[in-house]
């Protein structure tokens, strides 16, 4: 075998070789261009659909991102709802030793997270909580005192009713006489 | 196979029973009086006070008390005990504008063993005078005053635990009149 051929087809040719390369050479590169059935066609992109994609993705994130924020918000307003209703020192009254003390409590920093919320809300307080409470209150305490009165004068009518003139008038009468 | 109830018809009657038999009987200690069927009177009155105040006003309003006021201390310590204070009373133009049966049927529900009748004062003139209390073993519960004048209906019913030492110490506080009720107390048990 004729290597010299072999490697860049100097020298003599070698018949072996020669017989390969005509039965190979009908396999070698023809350049021509691709020709497709016509039944088959191409499937267009939409070059729309990463935008839509990214578009999806962003829309997502700000919807969760607002329902997590609202549920943040609903939970910080949920210690002002609970607690500010009894909290006396919403009232106008004059505040009581027992009501400066609770204050002190609610204004101290603490580790409790509940009193935290709590401490925050304070700040909302003067605007957002109304009046009205202290008043129903203060008309209650109203209706306890009138209640109290009307119990204790039927008692003491009664009272009367059983004893007859108190000691006291029949004093007076033996002063008067 | 056949189920308990179906083997047992009287099962559910007596389960039924146990459920609500206790129901029943804590209604029938309750010391709370049933006064809404009086609420008609209020047409017919010339002047009413309806006071309906539960342990949560109660406890709402025991913090308005001020505890440096001697006075309002007092009150606030016969008070915060009370788990309700009700109070009806009607004053009418003319006689008998309310009827027996209207006090027959508060009388009725302090038929119930837990209460005993502590004092009633009958005049034809002035009306009666009934003072009730509610016990529970030795300790006092609850309270009712029936006051039925010509012109004039009260019931007062206070739950609770009622320290009628304490009411009784409420003397001349805040317009409250003197009482007087230990002497009462006493008296009316040798009364009776």
């Amino acid at each position: 075998m004729n290597e010299e051929y072999l490697w860049d087809k100097s020298g003599e040719p070698d018949p072996e070789i020669q017989q390969l390369e005509q039965i190979l050479g009908t396999l070698r590169y023809q350049p021509k261009s691709l020709e497709l059935p016509n039944d088959i066609q191409p499937v267009r992109r939409n070059r729309y659909l990463p935008l839509l994609a990214i578009a999806a993705t962003v829309l997502v994130a700000l919807l969760a991102g607002i329902l997590w924020f609202s549920l943040q918000n609903r939970h910080k307003n949920q210690p002002q709802q609970v607690f500010l209703p009894p909290q006396p020192s919403v009232t106008p009254t004059p505040p009581s030793p027992d009501i400066e003390n609770k204050e002190k409590l609610v204004r101290s920093p603490t580790p409790n997270r509940h009193r935290e919320l709590v401490a925050h809300n304070s700040s909302r307080r003067t605007r957002s909580v109304p009046a009205t409470p202290s008043k129903e209150a203060l008309l209650v305490k109203e209706q306890l005192m009138t209640a109290l009165r009307l119990a204790s004068e039927k008692l003491n009518l009664a009272q009367r009713k059983a004893q007859g003139p108190t000691p006291n008038q029949i004093r007076n009468q033996h002063k008067v006489g | 196979m056949k189920s308990l109830f179906q083997r047992l018809p009287r099962t559910p009657l007596l389960v039924a029973l146990l459920v609500i038999a206790p129901a029943i009987t804590a209604r029938a200690q309750d010391p709370k009086i049933q006064l809404a069927h009086l609420d008609r009177l209020a047409a017919k009155a010339n002047e009413t006070v309806d006071v309906n105040i539960d342990e949560r006003l109660i406890q709402l309003t025991i913090k308005l008390f001020d505890d440096k006021d001697e006075d309002e201390a007092k009150i606030k310590k016969l008070v915060q005990g009370l788990k309700g204070i009700y109070v009806k009373n009607f004053e009418f133009d003319n006689d008998n504008e309310y009827s027996t049966a209207d006090v027959d049927s508060i009388r009725s529900q302090l038929r119930e063993p837990s209460w005993t009748r502590l004092l009633n004062v009958t005049s034809k003139r002035e009306g009666n005078v009934e003072v009730y209390l509610s016990m529970s073993g030795s300790q006092i519960n609850g309270l009712a005053v029936i006051s039925a004048e010509p012109r004039e209906l009260t019931v007062v019913n206070l739950v609770g635990p009622v320290d009628l030492e304490k009411l009784s110490k409420l003397e001349g506080n805040l317009g409250i009149p003197d009482l007087g009720v230990g002497p009462v107390k006493s008296k009316t048990k040798n009364e009776q």
